[in-house]
């Protein structure tokens, strides 16, 4: 009897013990919504992907005492689906919400964000009104100001006069577009803006009025992946008598050199890292070397892009729920406090949840290379100019 | 401006070539069978996807994956008529309807298969310059694709008015049962069109897999192009097809080069429905017979 007594004592603290083991490992839901499909199912992939390696190593980190269940819903690119997608992660019950790709996308979704009283990170989205709403919990870590900034300082270096810049006419790229107008402008610099419809898909007689009528020493495009190539080849038919062309997102990765290797050569565009990519700091060889084991694929600066978003999410996810504020609103005020060194540099938010120091780089498609060229600190190589894909 | 102006024509031109081979099999099938097809542009989309599996994998030229696509998109096309072929009632309606739905799938195939990167040819032959007079500038591939394109629109309007298989399809649009009466076989004729359609669709994914960017998304866009172009030309009109699609084309390009960029999509649509107000059967369409 003592015996059978001892023996169901035994058993309970070890089951009381495997309990508390158990709860101390505390579940973080995170909620995430791409455009998987549709137009923008490339970016909106690699976003995902930088999503699920800060995650990785996050649960890796934190071992014994968080992990993350990471949630994510396909919006296709439709605004309606991503409203629809951070309904019904709020519904799940997610702590917070990282993703998004396309100002027109992000919009409504971080509407629904807050309404439903979540923070939302994002760096797919750089229209300077959405961080004008007055949401306590947006949050994003690059803005039109930042590549605007890039863009500029390359163009003033190579000492241009006059730029043409293509455009679509999407919300996003019309506010960098003018951005960059204004700012060339002021440093005396004569711009002239195109406009154009994303369903282009002749831009010769475009290309030939910038070559017959703006005559410019540059050519700048402020579109996407498809629009890019479609001005290039136009270009490569026209031959506009040019000093460079440079282009913003998109641009210069890997996936363009390999797949457009002569079509972009010389070619400028934002980039974060050159490729082959070089990592040096314990992080960014961490992060490299985790991409390629879930990805099989060397990370771009998308997927760079939403590791660090990720990243702070969740580590202010743990100092809110370390100080017990998780639950009452602390979230957004430890993103708004933090001041990281991260993978893109400086960030630190500021009251609308903006991240003013963003600035990025520029990169060249050199070879089977991108190098990067500006700024002068952050540079790789020299710049190849004057130079464009039809002089070479 | 005077050189823009040419330009912007040329260009126009041979961008309508590109537009009459993507419409020609709507048109085909809009026309004869009264059936809007809006899995169309997907097609056209698979044939272009067949062509860059054909290069990226195996090094082919694009134009040797003719073959290839025929084969994969004609089994898709008559797949459809299949299913089409069930809709007893309101078969205009619901076909539209259903074929959206199978648009829809397709699209989503295509991203399954090959996910969501742009591709666009990698031979250097058809993306080099041709310049004419240096004035006019356009590459090899609009040249070529332009010819093609005519070719086969004439070579369809021949075979639908001069063989017995084209006055089969054009006796069962007009009366089903009087055609059976006569000896046609409705199903099979209707089968022969949709595999007609997929052939043109299949030139047509190749010509715009070597003249542009390719990528899931496309399809739908491709099917609207051609709708407007079919229902611009006139049903039945074959010819007109490529008239109505050059008029788009070097409306777009004049717009693009006198006006804004940003409004080439609008004004093809302006011209779009002031014609269908004008002429509501079309540019080359017949209207309907009173009494």
């Amino acid at each position: 009897m003592k015996n059978r007594l001892l023996a169901i004592a035994v058993a309970g603290a070890v089951a009381l013990v495997g309990v508390a083991g158990a709860q101390a490992q505390e579940k973080i839901v995170l909620g995430s919504h791409l455009p998987l499909t549709g137009k923008l199912a490339r970016v909106g992939t690699g976003m995902h992907e930088g999503i699920t390696v800060a995650v990785d190593m996050f649960n890796r980190e934190n071992d014994g005492k968080y992990t993350v269940e990471l949630i994510t819903i396909d919006d296709e690119t439709s605004p309606a689906k991503a409203v629809a997608a951070v309904e019904k992660l709020a519904g799940e019950g997610v702590v917070a919400l990282t993703g998004g790709y396309g100002s027109n996308i992000i919009g409504p979704a971080s509407e629904a964000a807050n309404k439903a009283g979540l923070v939302y990170i994002t760096s797919g989205g750089v229209a300077p009104e959405l961080s004008k709403r007055g949401h306590k919990g947006f949050f994003r870590i690059n803005n039109t100001e930042g590549y605007s900034k890039a863009m500029m300082g390359l163009l003033k270096e190579m000492g241009v006069k006059k730029v043409s810049i293509l455009y679509n006419n999407k919300e996003a790229t019309t506010d960098l577009a003018k951005t960059v107008e204004k700012d060339l402008s002021d440093q005396g610099i004569e711009v002239v803006l195109h406009a154009f419809d994303g369903g282009t898909s002749d831009f010769k007689p475009l290309v030939n009025k910038v070559k017959l009528q703006d005559k410019p020493d540059a050519i700048g495009m402020v579109a996407y992946e498809n629009d890019y190539v479609g001005i290039l080849k136009a270009g490569s038919v026209m031959k506009p008598d040019v000093k460079a062309v440079v282009g913003v997102w998109s641009l210069a990765t890997s996936k363009m050199n390999e797949e457009f290797h002569d079509l972009v050569q010389t070619v400028y565009g934002t980039s974060m890292l050159p490729f082959p990519a070089e990592f040096t700091s314990p992080e960014a060889k961490e992060f490299a070397e985790t991409y390629q084991k879930l990805h099989g694929t060397e990370p771009d600066y998308l997927g760079q892009f939403g590791y660090v978003q990720t990243k702070l999410l969740l580590e202010a996810i743990v100092r809110a729920q370390e100080a017990g504020t998780l639950g009452s609103g602390g979230l957004a005020e430890e993103l708004r406090g933090a001041d990281a060194n991260t993978l893109i540099g400086e960030v630190k938010f500021d009251e609308n949840g903006d991240n003013p120091l963003f600035s990025h780089r520029m990169g060249q498609h050199q070879g089977d290379k991108v190098v990067l060229v500006w700024p002068k600190d952050a540079a790789t190589g020299e710049m190849i100019f004057p130079a464009t894909p039809w002089s070479q | 401006m005077f050189e823009l102006t040419l330009q912007a024509i040329y260009s126009g031109v041979l961008t309508g070539g590109y537009y009459a081979l993507v419409a020609l099999g709507l048109a085909l099938v809009f026309g004869t069978m009264k059936i809007i097809n809006l899995a169309h542009g997907e097609l056209v989309l698979l044939s272009a996807y067949i062509a860059y599996t054909a290069e990226s994998q195996f090094g082919l030229n694009p134009i040797a994956a003719i073959p290839f696509a025929l084969v994969l998109v004609g089994i898709v096309a008559v797949a459809v008529y299949l299913l089409v072929g069930r809709i007893k009632r309101d078969r205009e309606l619901n076909s539209l309807i259903l074929t959206f739905g199978v648009g829809i799938i397709l699209t989503n195939f295509v991203l399954l298969v090959w996910a969501a990167d742009i591709h666009s040819t990698t031979t250097t032959w058809f993306q080099e310059a041709v310049v004419v007079g240096d004035v006019l500038f356009s590459s090899r591939s609009e040249i070529l694709f332009f010819l093609v394109g005519v070719a086969l629109v004439f070579a369809t309007w021949w075979w639908l008015s001069r063989t017995w298989y084209g006055r089969a399809i054009r006796a069962v649009s007009s009366n089903r049962d009087a055609a059976m009466l006569m000896g046609v076989n409705p199903r099979q004729t209707e089968i022969l069109s949709f595999v007609v359609a997929s052939v043109l669709a299949t030139v047509a994914g190749i010509a715009i897999y070597t003249g542009q960017v390719i990528q899931p998304s496309l399809g739908h866009a491709l099917t609207i192009k051609a709708f407007i172009i079919t229902v611009l030309a006139g049903m039945g009109s074959i010819p007109g097809v490529l008239l109505g699609a050059v008029l788009i084309g070097v409306i777009e390009a004049l717009t693009v080069t006198y006006w804004s960029s940003a409004l080439q999509e609008f004004t093809g649509m302006v011209l779009f429905l002031v014609v269908l107000l004008v002429r509501p059967q079309g540019l080359f369409g017949f209207g309907a017979r009173r009494g």
